[in-house]
């Protein structure tokens, strides 16, 4: 019986060796595989690299130049509708598939070079905000006492404020544009990404690891920049990820309201602005940068919840 | 028998004092005699009823006030206002006005009881009085202006009881309301829902021959604007009938002179120039532009009838402006406010700015004086070769030498080319196909009493909010609507854009038009239950244009109209 558990102990031991010695997979690794199996996530990823085709390759796909006006050109004339041959509109009309704006200039072509616009918009805004508000957060996070309080007050003051109202100010202080509405929206932005990154950086600061490091001599910004950090950024990728859509359905408000993207931008939110008097006489023109909009902010809410589902095991449960 | 005798004396006796007291007035002055004749003269007026025509002899105590410049050296158009007795009032100018009924027609300088602007300190923002057929019973804020009918009105009574006036900013709201029947009448339906409006046979549109100008307006104070060839070789290039073709609705035209031709002088002189990109390149190249420059478009979005689609508008001349002349514009939409401040008023804008005009009231003065004279601003240093015959052409009293005077104006325009004329818009109202006496006139202002839909309340909706019940102060549109229909001026304009008498039965002038004696109607009473007599009209003046009086308060206090109007406010402190 002795020896019977003796051999049975051992064989558990060697099993845990082979563990030890087998190459664990990686966090991200794993996070794929998981991601890779939430459909819905899949298809937000789909929207998003389509886009992102979309807009890389924008001059290829698009039939015209966004701003090119078609009066004298050709037989359109301002707000055409939709026209597209194959599927059965007259070969004597010439084919606009989205039809034309009342400047005649063609609406696919614009809705094409919006997605350039709109989505350089969010990267550049969530980049921008994830920059400074986890800077802002893990410094807070770490050092805190009066340093921390400061900051994280600022942050609550600029959250106490509707952040399309708050934007609304900073660009009507800095004149309207696609630059500025670009930093009024990163403004608003900052205070999520620097609340989720201090409570990250105030857990994790805690743990046995960074407490190994210190044993070890390490200096404080090794500690935070090579073991805090990094292990703080999973929840602040899928808050990046819904931030994007976000980023870009404020940057359509924006330019709604005329303080975004100044014409002749082909920017969707500006589009819709523009149009908006014809939703009953000429309602594709709001339609379809309307459409593009949703799909936009649908594709990248898909993906960050599914990042989320993937980067959180307690999820899988 | 005794009792009976002494009656009769009493009544001898008071027959005797109110003949002496009727005698002395006649004698005093022969001008108290006119209400009568005047009177009588109106009756032809469609809004004239018998009933409140009454002719009363002036009151012998009557005090009348005075509203007195102490001369014309502070450069202002006004010398003296004075009511000579109950129901006259003269005007004496500083020079010939062959505009004053004209101009005093403008709802701006309606009239409201003197006891009234005392007891509000001169700022009736929201509590108007006046002698309308509308009575003011509330301004929901945000919401709607609700009126009552004023069953004492002397003129045409509404056929319903409670009017209101609405809002919404976009046109397509507007016409939904129109087509839900929630509402009788709209303003300015735009450019693409002429076509839906036709084609519905329960709406109908009212033709408004709104006579406007949409321009594109130079700063000759910033280059490359301060060069003649420059501004001409824009003027040249520009396809302004295929911005008419593509953004204006039916019934607007190019413009070929700065006033629409159907205000009298407005078309003397050469008509503008054809589109001629070759040649318009030529003068940039010996502007040492060939290679075209950069610069700014300036507007406003803000929708008028003479700009219904501003940000395509602008995106359309911009698109011209790199294809023919390879200008490179930059378009900035600023807002309204700072826009007229610094565009129109102050003249700061450093490239393009799109504007336009609608006219206030039915003279050449209104569209050229106030763009081109010597002190305006807008285009940069104003030119000689313009404003002096501007002036002269404002004090001629002969058509056949006014007509000469606004010909060289108008070709020195044409010369120098401040401005490119671009459109004269097209504008209508619209209205519900069971709307009756339904009309857009193109001066003045719609009254609502006219309309009867059947419905009560009648339901009108414009395009924003009045800014405040006090027109003195005010100068858009919606707010002069929503005064229009509670307080009247002396004069008002017929559909044809004729002056037509109103609270004034007639106004008279002297010879060389300098000096103007109104006679007012009599038997008017305000809503507030006080008559209507001339002390009231000056001091409704006194309060408008002296600006040391206490009275001198409205909303803002800019009393814009009265200042730009008369030519500057009485006693205006240094800054104005």
């Amino acid at each position: 019986m002795t020896s019977r558990k003796t051999i049975e102990m051992l064989e558990a031991s060697a099993s845990d060796q082979n563990l030890l010695t087998e190459k664990p997979m990686s966090q991200w690794r794993l996070t794929l595989i998981r991601f890779r199996g939430r459909t819905s996530g899949m298809v937000g990823l789909s929207i998003v690299v389509m886009l992102i085709l979309v807009a890389v390759f924008a001059p290829l796909i698009a039939p015209y130049e966004p701003n090119e006006v078609l009066i004298g050109k050709g037989e359109a004339g301002p707000r055409e509708k939709p026209c597209v041959h194959v599927l059965g509109c007259d070969e004597d009309v010439e084919q606009h598939i989205l039809g034309t704006d009342a400047n005649v200039r063609d609406y696919f072509s614009r809705i094409v070079f919006g997605a350039r616009v709109s989505l350089t918009l969010g990267f550049f805004t969530v980049t921008l905000a994830l920059i400074v508000g986890s800077f802002f957060g893990a410094v807070a996070g770490y050092v805190g006492g009066w340093f921390d309080n400061i900051i994280m007050r600022i942050m609550d003051v600029i959250l106490g404020f509707p952040s399309l109202l708050l934007a609304i100010a900073i660009v009507s202080v800095l004149g309207p544009g696609l630059q500025n509405a670009l930093i009024a929206i990163a403004v608003v932005s900052i205070p999520a990404y620097a609340r989720v990154m201090r409570s990250q950086v105030l857990t994790i600061k805690e743990s046995d690891f960074v407490a190994a490091s210190t044993a070890l001599g390490a200096s404080w910004r090794h500690i935070l920049l090579r073991r805090v950090v990094p292990n703080a950024l999973t929840p602040l990728v899928v808050l990046a990820t819904l931030g994007v859509a976000t980023a870009i359905l404020e940057a359509a408000g924006l330019s709604f309201l005329g303080l975004g993207a100044q014409p002749p931008t082909a920017e969707w939110g500006t589009m819709l602005a523009n149009e908006r008097n014809n939703v009953f006489t000429s309602p594709h023109l709001v339609f379809f940068p309307g459409l593009a909009i949703m799909i936009t902010v649908l594709g990248f809410n898909l993906m960050g919840d599914g990042l989320r589902d993937a980067l959180d095991p307690t999820l899988n449960r | 028998m005794k009792t009976t005798l002494k009656l009769l004396w009493i009544l001898v006796v008071f027959a005797l004092i109110a003949a002496a007291c009727g005698g002395d007035d006649d004698s005093a002055d022969e001008t108290t005699a006119a209400p009568t004749e005047t009177t009588a003269g109106t009756t032809e007026a469609p809004t004239e009823t018998t009933a409140a025509t009454t002719t009363q002899a002036p009151s012998a105590d009557f005090a009348g006030k005075v509203l007195d410049a102490g001369g014309c050296d502070y450069g202002g158009r006004v010398e003296k206002i004075s009511a000579l007795d109950e129901f006259t009032v003269e005007f004496d100018l500083c020079g010939s006005h062959p505009a004053f009924l004209a101009q005093i027609a403008f709802s701006v300088f309606g009239i409201q009881p003197e006891e009234h602007l005392e007891a509000t300190g001169g700022a009736p923002i929201d509590n108007p009085v006046g002698t309308g057929p509308y009575v003011l019973k509330d301004w929901v804020r945000g919401d709607s202006v609700v009126y009552e009918r004023f069953d004492d009105y002397y003129g045409q009574k509404s056929a319903h009881q409670t009017a209101v006036l609405r809002w919404a900013t976009e046109s397509a709201g507007r016409l939904i309301e129109l087509q839900s029947g929630q509402a009788a009448g709209m303003t300015f339906p735009g450019p693409e829902d002429f076509s839906v409006i036709e084609g519905d046979a329960n709406l109908v549109l009212l033709d408004k021959p709104e006579p406007n100008i949409f321009y594109m307006g130079f700063t000759n104070t910033f280059t490359p604007f301060d060069d003649v060839n420059v501004r001409k070789a824009i003027g040249l290039a520009m396809d302004r009938q295929r911005i008419i073709d593509t953004f204006y609705p039916p019934g607007s035209e190019v413009a070929s002179h700065f006033t629409p031709c159907s205000v009298e002088f407005g078309c003397e002189g050469e008509g503008w120039y054809d589109q001629n990109v070759e040649e318009a390149k030529a003068l940039l190249a010996e502007a040492g532009l060939a290679d075209g420059f950069s610069t700014k478009i300036f507007y406003r979005d803000v929708t008028r009838g003479y700009l219904p689609t501003p940000g395509n508008v602008a995106a359309d001349i911009q698109a011209q402006l790199k294809e023919t002349l390879n200008i490179d514009a930059e378009v900035v939409v600023m807002e309204s406010g700072e826009f007229i401040q610094q565009c129109s008023s102050a003249g700061t804008c450093d490239g393009i700015h799109l504007l336009g005009w609608t006219g206030d009231y039915p003279h050449v003065t209104n569209f050229l004086d106030f763009h081109f004279g010597a002190d305006v601003t807008q285009f940069g240093a104003a030119h000689p070769e313009i404003y002096e015959p501007l002036e002269a052409g404002s004090q001629e009293t002969d058509a056949g030498a006014a007509a000469a005077v606004y010909e060289e104006a108008n070709n020195a325009i044409k010369e120098l080319v401040p401005m490119v004329p671009i459109a004269h818009a097209g504008s209508a109202f619209a209205a519900t196909s069971n709307a009756s006496g339904a009309y857009a006139p193109p001066w003045g202002q719609v009254m609502f009493n006219f309309w009867d839909d059947g419905n009560d309340p009648l339901v009108f909706v414009q395009g924003n909010e009045p800014i405040s019940l006090y027109c003195a102060d005010e100068s858009d549109g919606e707010s002069l609507r929503a005064c229009a229909q509670v307080v009247e001026a002396l004069y008002s304009y017929d559909l044809a854009g004729n002056v037509q008498p109103q609270l004034a039965t007639g106004c008279e002038p002297n010879e060389d038009l300098s000096l103007w004696t109104c006679t007012l109607r009599q038997g008017v009473t305000f809503h507030d239950g006080t008559t209507f007599d001339a002390n009231d009209v000056v001091v409704s003046f006194t309060a408008g244009l002296d600006a040391s009086s206490p009275l001198h308060a409205g909303n803002s206090g800019a009393f814009d109209y009265y200042s730009y109007l008369w030519n500057g406010l009485i006693n205006a402190p240094e800054s104005e």
